[in-house]
C-alpha cells in the first residue's frame, strides 16, 4: 500500500461514479485548486476530448466557472488528481506539524539557554536581546522584503516550509503540478506572499510561546539574580531604558523595576524578593508585548486577509487552458447546418453553335463595361457598334437588333474584374444564338491583371460551350478576328 | 421587449461572389463555416449559424447562395399577375413566384434566397464595393426590397483602392436604402462589428435590446481574448528572460553546443506561443486568409537569431555582452561577477528569496571558478515581444489584408524597441527558477506574479495612433 494513502480522505477513484461528482463537496478553494491542477496537466499533455458522460454532466451545470469546476471534479476524481492533491496537502500538513513542534521546542530551548542554569546572575539586557533580538531582526527583514521586493516576500519560514514539503514529496511530477497549481492560483490573486507570511508569523509565534513557556518554567523552578553591566554607559541610561521599555507592558499590568532596584542591580545581582519579581515580570512583559503580541497580530491579519481573498477567489477564465474550455462549453456560435440543400443539377447556359448566316457583317458589343474601360475601340467602319449592355431594356434591344440582322461574327467584350454570373453567361449564350460565330473578349484593365478572375471566366465560358479559341484576352487578336474572321489571325 | 420565443433571424444575401460566407465566418468566428473561395457560386445552399451570448441564442444568421440572374428574375416577378387581376404587393408577388414550378428550374438559387428572406426578420446585403453599380445590382435590390424585410447594405472591401463606395452609397440612397455600413469581411476594423449591429438596431428598433446584448457580449469576449493573448506573450517573455544555461566544460565546442541548445529552445518556445495565439483566435494556418498573417505556414519567416532580422527591425543588439561574439548573436555569455542590482540583492536577502540569493552566490562563485552562463539577451527579448504583439494585432483585426508590415509596426513601437525593458522582465533575469524553458518551473508564485504584472503593463499600453 502506498504510504500516501494514510493521509487520504476515504475516497477511491474507481468505485465512484464520475458523473455524480459534486464540486461543492470539495470546498470553494479546493475545487478551484483541483481545476488549476487539471488545467496545468492538460496544458502539458494536451487537452483530451471529454467523454459524452462528462459533457452531459457539465452541460447541466449553469455558469461557466461552475462548469469548469464540475468538469475538473469529474476528471480529477477519475484520474487520481484529487488524490494527488490531497496527498500533497497531507504531506504539507505533516511538514507543518513538524515545523510547529520544532519552533516550539527551539523557542523553549532558547529561553532556557538564555537564562542559564542559575549559577550566574542573569544579565537583563542580554537576556532580553536573546529572547527578542532574532525575532525583531527577522520581523524587520520581513517588512523590508515587503517594501523592496514584493514577490519574494513571505519570510524565511514560509519558504522553508514550502521547500521541505517539495523535497520530501514522493509524488513526483504530479506533486510538482499540484504545488504549481496552488501557487499559481494564489500568486495570481496576490495572496501567496500573505499566505507564506502567515506561516512565517505563525511559526515565530509558536517559537515565542515556547520561549515564554521556557522563561516561566526556568523562573519558576530556578533562582536567578538579575544584573546589568556596562563599561562606558552612565547608570541613568539603564534606568531610562528599563522605564521606556517597561511602559507598554506596564499598561497591561506588568511590573517595572523601580529606579532603586535598577540602580542596585547595576552594582550586584539583585536577590531580594521584590526585585526578583519585578525583573521577572518586566522580562516576561517585554517578551509578550514586543514579541508575542505583534507576531500574533500579524499572523491573524495575514490569516484574515488570505481567508477573505480565498473566499473571493475565482478562476481566471482568460487563462489559456480555460479559454479553450469556454469555447467548448459556452461557444459564441454554433452551426445550424444546411437548411435548404443545394440542387443536384442547375440550369447552365449553352452557347449557340457556329452556323451559317446570310450576312457577312461583324458586330461588337460590350457587356457591363465600366467607365474606366475605353469604349468603343477604334474599328473599321463596316463593323457594327452595338454599345454597352447593362439594363434589361438594353439587352432586349440588342437581341431584337441581332434577330433582325444576324451578323456573321459577334464579339462580346466582358470586363474580367466582374464575376462571371449566370445572368451574364445566359446573355452571352443568347447573343451567340443570333450570330454566325460568337467569341468573347476578356478585357483586362492595364492597371491590375486579375489572373484568378480570368481563370473563372474561362472556366465558366468553357462550361457554357465556348472553345478555347473562342475566348480572347488579347485585344489585337480579338479585333483582328472581328475584322477578318478566321482562327489564324 | 422583443419576442423571446425565437431569436432574431438574419439572412445574408447578395450578388454572387461578394463575400457572404466570409461575413458569416467573421460574425460567427467560425473559420470552418461553409466554403469560401474566389470562385463564383461557391455556396449553393442555405446554411445557418447561431450567435450565442451567455448560453442564449440571440441571433440566427443564414448564409444564402448568391443571386446570379436578377435581371431575368425581376422580369419574371413583374410578369406575375393575380388571376383575378388584383394588384399584388412585393411579398405576395414573391410568394406567388415561389409557388411557381418554373422557379425550381431556372431560378433555384434565387428561390432559396427569397424563401429565406421571407422567413427572416432582417437581411444583410453584402456588396463588393470594388464592383461598379450595375443594372443587375439595382434589379437585385428591387427584388429583395420586395420581400418587405429590413435590408442593411454591407460594403465589403470598401477600403480597397478600387472601391466605388461613393457610387454605391448614391445608388443605394436612390433606392431608399440610407442606412449603409462599411464592414470588411476579411479584415474588419476593430469596432466594425459593433457598428454593424448598431446600424442594424436602427432598422430593427424592436430588437435593439437583443442586439445591444450581442454587442456587449462580443466586446466582453474580445477583451477576455486580448487579456489571454497578452498573458501568452508575457509567459513567453518571462520564460526566455529568466532562462540561464550553465556551460560546464571549457571548450569552444561545448559552448557552441550550449548556444545551439538554447537557441533551439527559444525558437521552440516562440513557436509554441505562436500556435497558442493562433488557436486562441481560432485561426487555422490553412485558412484562406492565412497568407495575410505575418507568418508562413504558421511560423515566423525570419530566424530569431539571425542578426539581419534584428537589424531589419531596428532593434539594437545589446551591449555589455562579455563574450557576445563568441556566443553568437542574441546570446550573452557571462563569466560570473555580474551585479544583480542593489535592490534585488537587498530584496532577496530581506524577503528570504533564497533562490535569488543563490543566483547571486552562483555568480559570485563564478568569478572565482570561471564558470560561465548563457542567457538570451535583451535584443532577442525585444524582438520576441515585437513579433508576438504584431501577430496579436494581426489576429485581432482577424485578418489580415489590412495589417501593416511588421517593420512599420516596429518603428512605431518605440517602447519595446529601445529603452529599458519592463521591470518584471528585469527581475526575471535574476530568477532562473521562473523559466519554463529548461523543464519545470521552480517558483510558480514569483513567476505568475511577474507574468501578471507584465501582462497588465502590456494591456495598459495605449493604442498607438489614437
Amino acid at each position: 500500500m502506498n504510504p500516501d494513502q494514510v493521509f487520504l480522505a476515504p475516497m477511491s477513484s474507481r468505485d465512484q461514479d464520475p458523473v455524480s461528482c459534486d464540486p461543492d463537496s470539495l470546498g470553494a478553494f479546493e475545487a478551484r485548486w483541483l481545476a488549476e491542477v487539471v488545467r496545468l496537466r492538460e496544458e502539458d499533455g494536451g487537452s483530451p476530448v471529454d467523454s459524452a458522460a462528462v459533457r452531459a454532466a457539465v452541460d447541466r451545470v449553469p455558469g461557466m466557472e461552475a462548469r469548469i469546476l464540475a468538469r475538473a471534479c469529474l476528471l480529477g476524481v477519475d484520474d487520481g488528481t484529487l488524490q494527488a492533491l490531497r496527498a500533497w496537502r497531507a504531506r504539507a500538513r505533516l511538514v507543518m506539524w513538524a515545523l510547529m513542534g520544532l519552533a516550539l521546542l527551539s523557542g523553549f530551548g532558547a529561553a532556557v539557554a538564555v537564562l542559564g542554569d542559575g549559577s550566574r546572575p542573569v544579565n537583563v539586557v542580554w537576556a532580553l536581546g536573546g529572547l527578542l533580538g532574532v525575532n525583531l531582526f527577522s520581523l524587520m527583514l520581513w517588512f523590508a522584503g515587503l517594501l523592496l521586493d514584493g514577490a519574494d516576500a513571505g519570510g524565511v519560514f514560509g519558504r522553508g516550509w514550502l521547500w521541505i514539503s517539495r523535497r520530501i514529496s514522493s509524488l513526483g511530477d504530479s506533486g510538482v503540478t499540484v504545488a504549481r497549481a496552488q501557487f499559481g492560483l494564489m500568486g495570481r490573486a496576490g495572496l501567496a506572499r500573505w499566505w507564506l507570511s502567515a506561516i512565517t508569523h505563525g511559526l515565530w509565534l509558536l517559537a515565542l510561546c515556547g520561549a515564554l513557556a521556557g522563561l516561566l518554567l526556568a523562573l519558576s523552578v530556578r533562582g536567578y539574580g538579575f544584573v546589568w553591566e556596562t563599561t562606558i554607559l552612565p547608570a541613568g541610561a539603564f534606568t531610562a531604558f528599563v522605564d521606556v521599555l517597561g511602559w507598554l507592558p506596564a499598561q497591561a499590568g506588568f511590573a517595572i523595576p523601580d529606579a532603586e532596584t535598577v540602580r542596585a542591580s547595576g552594582a550586584a545581582a539583585v536577590t531580594h524578593e521584590a526585585g526578583r519579581l519585578a525583573w521577572s515580570s518586566w522580562l516576561t512583559g517585554c517578551l509578550i508585548v514586543y514579541g508575542i503580541v505583534p507576531r500574533a497580530l500579524l499572523w491573524a491579519g495575514c490569516l484574515v486577509y488570505v481567508g477573505m481573498g480565498r473566499s473571493r477567489l475565482r478562476l481566471d477564465l482568460t487563462l489559456p487552458g480555460y479559454t479553450a474550455l469556454v469555447a467548448r462549453y459556452a461557444p459564441t456560435s454554433d452551426r445550424i447546418g444546411v437548411t435548404d440543400a443545394a440542387p443536384g443539377t442547375w440550369h447552365a447556359a449553352r452557347v449557340g453553335l457556329p452556323h451559317r448566316v446570310g450576312s457577312r457583317a461583324a458586330a461588337i458589343v460590350g457587356l457591363e463595361l465600366r467607365g474606366d474601360v475605353s469604349w468603343p475601340p477604334a474599328l473599321a467602319p463596316q463593323i457594327e457598334q452595338m454599345g454597352v449592355l447593362d439594363s434589361r431594356e438594353q439587352r432586349r434591344q440588342a437581341i431584337a437588333r441581332l434577330e433582325a440582322n444576324p451578323p456573321a461574327r459577334l464579339l462580346v467584350a466582358c470586363d474580367v474584374r466582374l464575376t462571371p454570373d449566370r445572368g451574364s453567361l445566359g446573355l452571352i449564350a443568347e447573343l451567340s444564338r443570333h450570330a454566325g460565330d460568337c467569341r468573347v473578349w476578356l478585357i483586362m484593365p492595364t492597371t491590375q491583371c486579375e489572373l484568378d478572375r480570368t481563370v473563372h471566366w474561362r472556366d465558366a465560358l468553357a462550361e457554357a460551350g465556348f472553345g478555347v479559341q473562342a475566348v480572347f484576352d488579347d485585344r489585337g487578336a480579338a479585333l483582328l478576328w472581328l475584322e477578318h474572321g478566321g482562327d489564324n489571325a | 421587449m422583443h419576442d423571446r420565443t425565437h431569436p432574431l433571424r438574419i439572412a445574408v444575401v447578395g450578388h454572387t461572389n461578394t463575400g457572404k460566407t466570409s461575413l458569416m465566418r467573421t460574425l460567427t468566428r467560425d473559420t470552418g463555416f461553409g466554403e469560401v473561395s474566389s470562385r463564383p457560386s461557391t455556396t449553393r445552399h442555405v446554411e445557418g449559424a447561431r450567435l450565442i451570448v451567455d448560453g442564449e441564442v440571440l441571433v440566427e444568421l443564414y448564409d444564402t447562395p448568391g443571386m446570379e440572374d436578377p435581371i431575368a428574375l425581376l422580369e419574371r416577378l413583374e410578369a406575375i399577375e393575380a388571376p383575378d387581376g388584383e394588384r399584388l404587393d412585393g411579398p405576395a408577388r414573391v410568394e406567388r413566384f415561389l409557388e411557381d414550378p418554373v422557379c425550381r428550374a431556372r431560378f433555384e438559387q434565387e428561390g432559396k434566397v427569397l424563401r429565406q428572406m421571407l422567413a427572416s426578420d432582417a437581411a444583410l446585403y453584402v456588396i463588393d464595393a470594388r464592383d461598379p453599380v450595375l443594372a443587375k445590382h439595382r434589379d437585385e435590390l428591387e427584388i429583395l426590397g420586395g420581400c418587405a424585410v429590413p435590408l442593411l447594405p454591407v460594403l465589403n472591401f470598401a477600403s480597397s483602392a478600387a472601391s466605388a463606395e461613393t457610387e454605391w452609397r448614391e445608388a443605394l440612397s436612390r433606392l431608399g436604402l440610407h442606412a449603409v455600413v462599411r464592414f470588411d469581411t476579411v479584415a474588419p476594423e476593430r469596432d466594425g462589428e459593433r457598428r454593424l449591429y448598431q446600424t442594424l438596431a436602427m432598422l430593427l428598433e424592436f430588437h435593439r435590446p437583443l442586439l445591444d446584448r450581442l454587442v456587449a457580449g462580443r466586446e466582453r469576449e474580445a477583451a477576455a481574448r486580448h487579456t489571454a493573448a497578452m498573458r501568452l506573450v508575457a509567459e513567453l517573455l518571462v520564460d526566455v528572460a529568466a532562462c540561464r544555461i550553465e556551460v560546464r566544460e571549457d571548450s569552444a565546442s561545448a559552448l557552441e553546443a550550449a548556444v545551439d541548445d538554447l537557441n533551439e529552445r527559444v525558437r521552440r518556445r516562440e513557436q509554441h506561443c505562436v500556435e497558442a495565439l493562433l488557436s486562441l483566435y481560432r485561426f487555422r494556418s490553412d485558412d484562406v486568409d492565412a497568407d495575410q498573417l505575418p507568418l508562413i505556414d504558421g511560423r515566423w519567416e525570419d530566424d530569431l537569431f539571425n542578426p539581419e532580422t534584428l537589424r531589419d527591425m531596428g532593434v539594437k543588439l545589446g551591449t555589455g555582452a562579455v563574450a557576445g561574439a563568441a556566443a553568437g548573436a542574441g546570446i550573452d555569455l557571462m563569466v560570473g561577477g555580474i551585479t544583480l542590482g542593489a535592490a534585488a540583492v537587498l530584496g532577496a536577502l530581506a524577503g528570504g528569496g533564497w533562490q535569488a540569493l543563490r543566483h547571486f552566490g552562483d555568480r559570485l562563485l563564478g568569478t572565482f571558478t570561471g564558470k560561465r552562463q548563457l542567457a538570451v539577451n535583451d535584443a532577442i527579448l525585444r524582438m520576441l515581444a515585437l513579433r508576438q504583439l504584431h501577430l496579436v494585432r494581426a489576429l485581432e483585426a482577424r485578418g489580415h489584408a489590412a495589417v501593416e508590415p511588421i517593420a512599420k509596426f516596429v518603428t512605431e513601437s518605440g517602447k519595446w524597441r529601445e529603452g529599458t525593458l519592463p521591470q518584471p522582465l528585469r527581475r526575471a533575469r535574476s530568477h532562473r527558477e521562473w523559466s519554463g524553458l529548461l523543464g519545470t518551473v521552480g517558483d510558480e508564485t514569483g513567476r505568475s506574479e511577474a507574468i501578471e504584472t507584465l501582462r497588465e503593463l502590456m494591456e495598459s499600453e495605449p493604442e498607438r495612433g489614437t
